[in-house]
């Protein structure tokens, strides 16, 4: 049984480091690719290959900012192609405190991920699943933005437009609580209230619970989603820093679909749906 | 359980006396003889606790956490946000499409909460649900379905704070015939779905 879990941990490490090479050969300002050999038996989704026929003009609301999703009356769309690795770029210029160097090392060797065990993983890390985001734009109607995921947990995160704060006494989740609002094109969500549960990316860059995550959100034609995320953890940092823009493709006229983590992770014998029966003998330690 | 049947049961759907199995709902032999071997062992096979596979069917109404119906009409669907099971999403359309699989995206594999078309018929909201696969439980109690299972849901908002629901079960591969259960909803305002995660229970 170790066996299998070994050579299963190793197709995924391999998978995923062929995948981040080819992320840092792209760099900067370039959209991602979806990764292939990873979340398997979902399908679908995929954003475009190859160049991009030129793009429409960004679509607007009646209220002539952007639709973040799709326009009201459209199909369904979603964004692909979320950042991989947050210090893409500059890395060596990330104020890291000296654990955190040491902590997002190791996880360059280890990769041992919560999101493969199937945890909710909030903020940028949303974007990183092979099959894509869809922005559900309800500012109209309840003043709030959903982003479901279709990696991963198969959830949800609420964006609140209404203008109202963080509250004191929230209890930290995945998620965390995030606020929107616009900044000419740009729609500008900060979050907090996560706990440390979850990787912001796929690399492993550490974060704490008293993460403060800004989220810049602009899209700049039809196609085309920029985002840029400002990291600000005094538990992490010794100072607040800004990734450069990753850019987001547009895939039209899909809906959302069901893909369930608990049948497609890569650790299974993390889960304790891999045994034969519910087992509370055993201390597991996240 | 059935409309009309007098059970006693707990709230993880565990019958006080498992000779009640028989009454629970018109299983055929081997559904009731496998729904008494998962009374009998106390639910322990349930994949929702065993592993967080979510709670498709009516099962996801009989969660701790509640749910929300957020109504998107600008793409003629209403999603539903659980608070069971592992905080999932899913969608019922109000398109008319048919109940078939997406192209590029889960063809027509068996889902664990199906393919969901809806319509109103006065004031119920009837949803019409099918293409399920095997590998949940739609019942806390652990009511055996095979991937036949065929519901009909009805909504009926009787005031602010009250919504009947009533769920038709056809399933010839399990059941003798169809049969009906029916609970109540209450309204809880201001509130959004608490965030629980089943999975946070696990490693």
């Amino acid at each position: 049984m170790n066996y299998v879990f070994a050579v299963a941990v190793l197709a995924f490490a391999l998978s995923t480091s062929a995948f981040a090479q080819q992320g840092q050969a792209q760099q900067g300002q370039q959209g991602q690719q979806p990764q292939q050999g990873r979340g398997q038996g979902g399908g679908g989704g995929r954003g475009q290959r190859g160049p991009a026929a030129p793009a429409a003009p960004t679509p607007r609301r009646p209220d002539g900012k952007p639709w973040i999703g799709s326009a009201a009356g459209q199909k369904p769309g979603r964004w692909n192609g979320g950042p991989t690795t947050l210090p893409q770029g500059i890395l060596e210029k990330v104020p890291f405190q000296p654990w955190a160097r040491a902590v997002y090392d190791q996880r360059q060797i280890d990769q041992f991920e919560p999101h493969t065990r199937c945890k909710a993983s909030g903020v940028s890390r949303q974007f990183s699943t092979p099959y894509g985001t869809e922005f559900v734009d309800m500012e109209k109607d309840l003043k709030r933005i959903y982003i479901l995921d279709m990696g991963g947990p198969n959830s949800y995160r609420i964006i609140y437009m209404d203008g109202r704060e963080h509250p004191k006494d929230f209890t930290p989740t995945n998620y965390g609580h995030s606020v929107g609002h616009w900044e000419g094109d740009t729609l500008v969500v900060e979050t907090v209230g996560l706990n440390e549960k979850f990787w912001m990316d796929t690399r492993g860059t550490p974060h704490t619970d008293k993460l403060k995550f800004t989220e810049r959100f602009t899209r700049t034609d039809m196609n085309t989603l920029q985002y840029q995320a400002t990291i600000d953890d005094p538990g992490t940092y010794t100072a607040p820093w800004t990734t450069g823009v990753f850019t987001m493709r547009w895939a039209a006229n899909v809906d959302p679909f069901e893909y369930i983590c608990q049948d497609n992770n890569h650790g299974p014998e993390l889960m304790l749906g891999s045994q034969t029966e519910i087992d509370n003998t055993k201390f597991f330690v996240p | 359980m059935e409309s009309g049947v007098n059970v006693q049961m707990d709230a993880n759907g565990l019958l006080k006396n498992i000779s009640d199995a028989d009454k629970v709902a018109p299983m055929q032999k081997w559904a009731r003889d496998l729904y008494e071997y998962r009374q009998r062992n106390f639910l322990k096979d349930d994949p929702m606790y065993l592993a967080c596979k979510p709670p498709g069917g009516p099962r996801q109404f009989e969660q701790t956490y509640g749910f929300q119906f957020v109504e998107n009409p600008d793409f003629n669907r209403v999603l539903v946000l659980l608070g069971g099971g592992n905080r999932n999403r899913r969608v019922i359309y109000t398109d008319g499409r048919e109940q078939v699989g997406q192209i590029n995206g889960d063809a027509d594999n068996p889902l664990y909460y199906g393919r969901a078309v809806a319509h109103w018929e006065g004031d119920t909201w009837v949803i019409d649900i099918k293409g399920f696969n095997e590998k949940f439980w739609f019942d806390n109690g652990g009511l055996p379905h095979t991937d036949q299972l065929h519901l009909i849901e009805k909504f009926t908002r009787t005031d602010m704070k009250t919504m009947k629901y009533e769920v038709t079960i056809d399933d010839p591969g399990a059941y003798t015939r169809k049969w009906t259960s029916s609970w109540t909803f209450e309204w809880i305002p201001n509130e959004e779905t608490p965030f629980f995660l089943c999975q946070d229970n696990r490693p």
